[in-house]
């Protein structure tokens, strides 16, 4: 095929020889050969032969994908794209007005960003989400398993064993209400063991220690084929300290950003990230913005922003292709991420005297 | 061999040049390569060095007359037999001992040496040297013909969104190149989703998405599409026209553009149909690994893609609507286009898009667009977007409530 040698994926000296010499197209390098193309460009026969060996590689995956239609995993029509994404599930986060606003949860295939100050409660949402990915499809989870990667050391075990206790509580309660087959054999199988021993922790202290672990996931995954969350707590952390070269960082952080969500999408698993929070000078005040600067911005497909409002914390949708922006209050129980009780209904005198035998009613925790 | 599509349409010019023509890989010698000057839209690379244009077989010989020929013909052809019709096997053999081997070293050397040190025929040399001339130059065209063509081949494309289309006037055209700027948030994906969606329904004709960044939503596309119309199989059947590739990598992109191409150039109906359309959602993301740092390979191959797209756009006749992110000017402190001063030649229209800048602090500030590069409309005008204006249906429950 036609394809220019400029477009061919070889190294950088290798295609400035061959476009000094006067290659155009992979059908001359082709036509050419080995030895021809070692005298021609003056490198050793070796050489010659590997590159040759990508050019064919490339023209064969050109030929196949116009012979056979779509043949790439990749390209499809978005009919089909929509029939796909209505049968994916959800990642849920306990909280249901965050599912709401997300359209349902975390969304597998994307990567989702989650912004805020420190101590606002982005470590509590990943470890819940470790923990949600886990739920049985019976009680409508996802029933996968999670990679957590840790860079600033915020994982605590016991935490995560009180969140993975309360979701177990939380499924049993479940049980016994329906009382169906199916409930209660997954039940057998989703004990706090079973949840604790399903998050692989990677603990990566500096920046090179994260991009060979981001780089080296996809093989992990492949062995550990049920994993559908990966977690990088703390993706600011590295970078923000020791980089002298910014444009370096940049070109990382575009790097990185690609390579997750190749992981996303070939292995379905949702991606959660979280960043911090830096400040920006305006003209006569300063705000709070997520770090990493503006072109870190564009990775994430999902981000959301936790604040205060005095002693409130908020949850707002800044980046979604599919849901509207919107702010909702959340809040952080000793059982996990939560939504916040709506205060008790107060029940006025002559409510309690019609009926003296009913209880006032409250709202049940979800 | 596969070949491609060959239209030559000889026009009467007196050395017999063809006009628009495919090459197709043989033994046709004076088909061949045949490589205009350096379109206006390669600037010189920062550092100094000079950019030399790889010519691309696939392109057509016309140029605008509003652009010059700035390079020498810059056919970097090896000299080959029969490359024409004096060239002969021994006459390279020897020209390659005086270290003579492409076009440009033979059409630029002094005749006089060469046929005393290779011990040739200074006249065949001299009939040689006009021939491959004739073959490797571009001919211009007059303004009144390439306006009659232009009328007759460029559409124009309504974007779906009226005040965007009143920006582009009256909408996208096809054979150039549109881009859309944004900080993060501030509605690209969405414009490009309302694009396809009124380009597949309106028009009913096929739309390529290109999808880089993971953005590409069905459901809101859907969601868009039922706004519009009602009947479910209209609906249905929009969707099936937009085809939607997803690729993370710059060589992945290019090998999906080169389908594209090859596609159309054979006019295969049943995938790529009548398209008009081709959108990319974020060039930014896979040309940014490349870009900065001391190596300058990231702009050969950013170079390289804009070609691909500027082909793309005016051998076939569709638009290509490309995303891209924003950064801040260091002396202004202003929101401009990534990718540099090279990539801000590429696209004849550029708009800015921007959305809110701290979202829950202040009230809703609605999105707007601003127009920063165009050849028709002053640059500076502003218009308000309405962004998610779409009725959005009333979201099922898809958490499961225990």
């Amino acid at each position: 095929m036609q394809r220019d040698v400029g477009s061919l994926p070889l190294s950088p000296a290798l295609r400035a020889r061959l476009l000094a010499a006067g290659f155009q197209t992979a059908q001359e390098l082709l036509e050419t050969g080995p030895c021809g193309l070692s005298k021609e460009i003056g490198i050793s026969r070796e050489e010659a032969l590997e590159a040759l060996q990508v050019v064919r590689q490339e023209c064969a995956g050109d030929a196949a994908k116009t012979a056979g239609g779509s043949g790439s995993t990749r390209k499809c029509t978005a009919l089909e794209l929509l029939e796909e994404e209505q049968t994916q599930g959800f990642i849920i986060t306990f909280c249901s007005a965050l599912d709401n606003i997300l359209g349902g949860g975390v969304q597998l295939t994307k990567i989702t960003e989650i912004c805020g100050a420190p101590g606002v409660g982005k470590t509590q949402l990943c470890m819940q989400l470790a923990v949600d990915v886990q739920i049985p499809e019976c009680f409508g989870g996802v029933a996968g398993e999670a990679v957590f990667i840790d860079t600033e050391g915020s994982f605590m075990v016991d935490r995560a064993a009180d969140i993975a206790t309360a979701c177990v509580r939380h499924c049993q309660l479940i049980a016994e209400a329906h009382q169906e087959e199916d409930h209660l054999q997954a039940l057998e199988t989703f004990s706090l063991e079973s949840i604790l021993s399903h998050i692989y922790y990677f603990r990566c202290r500096d920046y090179i220690e994260l991009l060979a672990q981001v780089y080296l996931l996809p093989d992990f995954l492949s062995e550990h084929s049920k994993v559908r969350l990966v977690v990088i707590d703390g993706i600011a952390f590295p970078f923000r300290h020791d980089f002298e070269d910014l444009s370096l960082r940049t070109r990382l952080l575009n790097g990185l950003a690609q390579q997750l969500i190749i992981i996303a999408n070939d292995h379905k698993s949702a991606v959660v990230l979280t960043n911090q929070m830096t400040t920006r000078f305006g003209q006569n005040q300063s705000m709070l913005v997520p770090a990493l600067g503006e072109s870190w911005g564009h990775a994430a497909t999902v981000r959301l922003i936790f604040h205060w409002d005095n002693t409130q914390r908020l949850a707002t949708l800044y980046k979604s292709p599919s849901q509207k922006e919107s702010t909702i209050p959340y809040n952080i129980t000793p059982q996990g991420f939560r939504d916040v009780q709506p205060p008790p209904v107060t029940q006025n005198a002559e409510g309690t005297e019609m009926n003296p035998r009913k209880r006032p009613r409250r709202e049940e925790e979800k | 061999m596969a070949a491609g599509v060959v239209w030559v349409a000889l026009k009467g010019h007196p050395l017999g040049v063809t006009r628009h023509h495919c090459s197709v890989g043989g033994p046709m010698g004076m088909l061949r390569a045949v490589c205009p000057h350096g379109p206006p839209w390669y600037p010189r690379v920062r550092y100094g060095t000079p950019w030399v244009p790889i010519p691309s077989p696939h392109r057509s010989l016309r140029f605008h007359p509003r652009s010059a020929p700035s390079h020498s013909a810059g056919a970097m052809v090896v000299l080959r037999a029969g490359l024409c019709p004096g060239l002969t096997e021994e006459m390279i053999q020897l020209l390659r001992a005086n270290n003579i081997r492409t076009v440009v070293d033979f059409v630029s050397s002094d005749l006089e040496d060469v046929a005393q040190s290779c011990s040739l025929s200074y006249k065949a040399l001299v009939a040689v040297r006009r021939v491959l001339l004739a073959q490797f130059s571009a001919f211009p065209t007059n303004g009144a013909d390439l306006y009659e063509e232009l009328k007759s081949s460029t559409a124009i494309l309504p974007t779906g969104n009226p005040s965007l289309d009143q920006l582009l006037d009256a909408g996208l055209y096809t054979g150039e190149v549109t881009e859309l700027a944004g900080a993060p948030g501030s509605g690209k994906t969405q414009v490009c989703l309302s694009i396809a969606a009124s380009v597949s329904l309106g028009l009913r004709q096929h739309v390529f998405f290109l999808d880089s960044t993971g953005g590409f939503t069905a459901s809101r596309l859907y969601q868009m599409l039922q706004a519009r119309v009602e009947d479910k199989e209209e609906q249905l059947e929009a969707l099936q026209r937009v085809q939607v590739v997803r690729m993370f990598d710059i060589y992945e992109m290019l090998r999906a553009l080169h389908e594209v191409r090859d596609c159309l150039s054979q006019q295969v109906e049943s995938s790529a149909g009548p398209l008009k359309a081709v959108l990319i959602d974020s060039v930014s993301a896979v040309l940014s690994p490349l870009l900065g740092g001391r190596q300058s390979e990231g702009l050969a191959i950013m170079m390289q893609l804009a070609r691909e797209l500027k082909t793309l756009a005016k051998e076939f006749s569709v638009a290509v609507v490309v995303t891209n992110q924003v950064t801040r000017d260091s002396s202004t402190g202003a929101l401009k286009s990534a990718l540099g001063r090279s990539w801000s030649f590429v696209p004849s229209t550029r708009v800015l898009l921007q959305g809110r800048a701290v979202p829950w602090e202040e009230g809703a500030a609605p999105h707007t667009a601003c127009l920063a590069k165009s050849p028709r409309q002053p640059t500076g005008m502003q218009v308000q977007l309405d962004i998610g204006s779409d009725a959005v249906q009333e979201q099922r429950p898809v958490t499961p409530t225990p």
